[in-house]
């Protein structure tokens, strides 16, 4: 097990690297810094000294080298937009866009193994048949879309919720929670269903398929047969063997909730990360894109290590398997 | 209950008419400092904050605002002002002569963003506590115009706080917080996201309204905007989307204010390239025919009524009516597809030829539905546009390294006169003389830079305004630029609030009056 993770770990360094050399020759391709950093009366003399300063003239693979250097010891430079450390700005959004990702990674789960379990169970009947079709929206409407209806309807015709923003918050040391206001709370329902739909209703349908062919299997009948419970039946015995994939799939899925929280977050003007990340791909700055997508990428390797070890863990199978590798 | 409580003892603690203000623009200032940026939402936002000796009226007007009174020095050789007293900062700071003196030092600083403003002071001279001399090396008619946006700020707080010299790297003390002069302070900013400002007691000035507190968001999708302030979330927006007005105008609860901007939006010919993008034989736009044939192609009134819904007006030259210096008596080329095509087919293309038509598709209002409509208008007398749109961070990279045929330029003249844009978009690009320096394609003619400097230190007014009446004459003769039309400006308010629209597109939180 100890050298199964430490060879996934030694993986996943060669791949943050590579991600990071593929994001710093794509920069150049994003635009010049510099015609957002000074005015239009700027002279070519304050181009130069602008872009040596910022060690611009330099070529990426300098650059990169640079910024690897620096990111080991913790400093992620200074963001060009705001000239402020990058690290600091992003621990000041982190906290917006990790309750968000919780807040709709939770709905995601819950609701549609719920759902996932009783449109399996009740295979025909008409209230089943309408979540399946209602899921269909949700797995086929692009995010900004389902944004916008919710925001219409619930925001500018009915005014039960507000449309953007994140309400009022409340400072827990260095973290900022919306969850002790009625504001911040209220704030965070159109963005959690806006964001968490597509995976709701991901999980809804493969813990439903995944559970029909369970039900088929021999020791279900014999678990029926025996005069178990019903509930016993279902949820014990059925939705326990259901299980690794929907692992899989809700791992990822949650690294892709904080990762693609992008578009909810414009949609919502949600002050989080990936509000942040789309603001510095319009400004070109370079520290604030090169430090999002060396976190996300972090995230993405970390998580994927997570769920190798839960299957193992999950799965006895693996676990003799994981012993003889 | 607690909140209707709350609501009632905030109203008894707010003076009588106090109101809050709840604005959104597309971007927020990205910083406070007000030497280390030089954009419109830097000095919109600032305009609240600090202030210049000079500031702009209702109407454009420069007024006297930390000065009370300026006049030149002998025979045009720099400007006195006359400093107002009593002021002080946020902070308490008394409001001196030393204070001009270094906020010349910090705004005309190899490492500001405002240099430019004072690139003919030789030097400024404290006479008395309440009297400063610019200096000048020509005579410079207009030094009172282009320092309005310059703003004063403390010495001995920029010392305290080791912002004595702004900072765009790397910021200092100075990028968050501010002390000025005006009639509003910053009380919260978080970057990017939320900015508050609250009424500034102190204010020497009386011409307020009754906005005590704003709090501004920068909110980038305008569909957000819009919602927010149908459902009452927030006060006033800029910009609406053109095709949003009529459905704004229509709701109920708010309403739409239009106005032009000081921008106007023209085309740019690539005339110093020896061949063109697309290929083909030479380069077609050195002849002026070829160019008077693309003016009389493009029926601009049609555009200003379909892409730009009505809301913005023809241009005739490369400012708009109204701002110091336009040249009465300059029509714009009318549009006339027969006469293109005759005027191409004399200048030996009776067939046309292909080049490339560039434009940024996230800097101007509806830019690349512009650019389609006019690569469609020059289809139809025989030429063969290629259109390319790009985001403008790709956008000016590619202009400034000639990697363009023709191309769509916005420019708003920062001193709103005349001058400015022949100095940045007429004269022979020179990077001595920092002239020329949006000057794309090159574009030189020897009596406009002859004319320029006698423009720029001519006292005279009628005599100035005849040298850039001829100026004007030439370009337009040439067909120097397309110039198409003014940029709208559209703000959506809450019913009932009442606010100053300028052409600079700033928001003066001192001119909005809220509903009771």
């Amino acid at each position: 097990m100890l050298a199964f993770i430490i060879r996934r770990v030694f993986q996943s360094v060669i791949v943050l690297l590579a991600v990071g050399l593929v994001a710093f020759s794509m920069f150049r391709f994003v635009g010049d810094p510099i015609e957002n950093l000074l005015g239009q009366e700027r002279t070519v003399q304050d181009v130069e000294r602008l872009r040596e300063t910022l060690g611009l003239n330099d070529p990426f693979p300098v650059q990169y080298a640079r910024f690897l250097g620096r990111a080991v010891q913790g400093d992620f430079g200074i963001s060009y937009r705001q000239s402020r450390p990058v690290a600091q700005i992003i621990a000041e959004r982190a906290p917006a866009t990790l309750e968000l990702a919780f807040v709709s990674g939770f709905l995601a789960l819950t609701v549609g193994i719920g759902l996932g379990v009783f449109t399996a169970i009740r295979r025909d009947g008409w209230a089943a048949n309408v979540i399946m079709s209602a899921s269909l929206i949700g797995v086929s409407l692009p995010t900004f879309l389902i944004g916008i209806l919710l925001i219409y309807v619930f925001g500018v015709q009915l005014r039960w919720l507000p449309t953007f923003g994140r309400g009022e918050v409340v400072q827990l040391g260095w973290w900022s929670t919306g969850f002790l206001t009625q504001s911040g709370l209220k704030s965070l329902i159109l963005p959690a269903i806006t964001l968490g739909l597509f995976q709701m209703t991901l999980i809804m349908r493969l813990v439903r398929s995944e559970m029909l062919e369970v039900l088929r299997q021999d020791y279900i009948r014999f678990a029926r047969a025996r005069g178990l419970a019903a509930k016993s039946v279902n949820f014990r015995h059925a939705l326990k063997n259901t299980m690794v994939p929907v692992i899989t799939v809700t791992g990822l899925q949650l690294g892709a909730i904080i990762a693609f929280a992008i578009i909810t977050e414009t949609v919502f003007q949600w002050p989080g990360v990936g509000l942040l990340f789309i603001n510095a791909v319009q400004f070109v700055d370079i520290p604030v894109m090169a430090a999002y997508l060396m976190l996300i990428s972090v995230m993405f390797v970390m998580i994927n290590l997570l769920v190798d070890i839960l299957y193992v863990w999950v799965d006895p199978r693996l676990r003799i398997d994981g012993r003889h590798a | 209950m607690k909140t209707v409580i709350a609501a009632v003892l905030l109203a008894a603690a707010l003076p009588a008419g106090a109101a809050e203000l709840r604005f959104a623009t597309t971007a927020d200032p990205n910083t406070l400092d007000p030497h280390a940026g030089n954009s419109s939402p830097v000095f919109s936002m600032l305009g609240n904050v600090y202030e210049g000796l000079v500031r702009r009226g209702r109407d454009m007007s420069i007024e006297p605002a930390l000065a009370t009174a300026w006049e030149p020095i002998g025979d045009g050789e720099g400007w006195r002002f006359t400093l107002r007293e009593g002021v002080t900062f946020h902070g308490g700071e008394a409001f001196t002569a030393e204070d001009v003196l270094f906020s010349y030092e910090r705004a005309s600083a190899p490492e500001a963003d405002t240099a430019s403003w004072f690139a003919g002071v030789d030097r400024v001279k404290v006479v008395d506590p309440l009297t400063v001399e610019f200096h000048t090396e020509r005579p410079n008619p207009i030094f009172p115009d282009s320092i309005a946006n310059w703003m004063m700020m403390d010495a001995g707080w920029a010392a305290e706080n080791g912002a004595e010299r702004p900072d765009i790297e790397r910021g200092n003390f100075a990028t968050l917080n501010t002390n000025g002069t005006g009639p509003y302070r910053v009380t919260e900013r978080q970057p990017g996201l939320r900015t508050v400002l609250d009424s500034f007691d102190g204010w020497w000035g009386d011409d307020r309204g009754n906005v005590t507190r704003a709090v501004h968001t920068p909110v980038q999708n305008a569909a957000t905007a819009v919602a927010a302030l149908l459902s009452g979330e927030l006060d006033l927006i800029d910009p609406v989307p053109l095709q949003d007005i009529d459905r704004l105008r229509a709701a109920e609860g708010v309403d739409v204010i239009q106005g032009i901007e000081a921008r106007i939006i023209m085309l740019g010919f690539p005339h110093d390239a020896e061949g063109l993008l697309a290929g083909g034989e030479g380069n077609p736009f050195t002849d002026p025919r070829v160019r008077a044939a693309v003016a009389h192609a493009i029926d601009v009134p049609a555009i200003v009524q379909t892409v730009m819904r009505g809301a913005a007006e023809p241009a005739t030259q490369l400012i708009g009516a109204g701002l110091r210096g336009y040249s009465e008596g300059v029509t714009a080329p009318a549009y006339d597809p027969d006469r293109a095509r005759a005027l191409l087919a004399e200048a030996g293309h009776p067939d046309g030829f292909a080049f490339s038509l560039r434009c940024p598709n996230d800097r101007y209002l509806n830019d690349e539905a512009v650019c389609t409509a006019i690569s469609t208008m020059l289809s139809q007398v025989g030429l063969q546009p290629v259109l390319e749109t790009m985001p403008v961070a790709n956008y000016w990279p590619a202009l400034r390294a000639d990697d363009h045929d023709m191309y769509l330029l916005g420019w708003s003249p920062g001193t709103f006169d005349a001058e400015h844009p022949l100095r940045f978009l007429a004269a022979t690009p020179d990077e001595a003389q920092k002239l020329g320096s949006w000057n794309f394609g090159g574009y030189s003619d020897a009596r406009v830079d002859e004319l320029l400097p006698l423009i720029q230190s001519e006292i005279d007014e009628p005599a100035r305004q005849a040298m850039i009446d001829e100026v004007v004459r030439i370009m337009a003769e040439d067909t120097a630029y397309v110039p198409l039309y003014v940029e709208p400006l559209v703000w959506g308010l809450r019913d009932g609030v009442e606010v100053v629209q300028r052409p600079d597109n700033f928001l003066n939180l001192r001119w909005i009056r809220m509903p009771g």
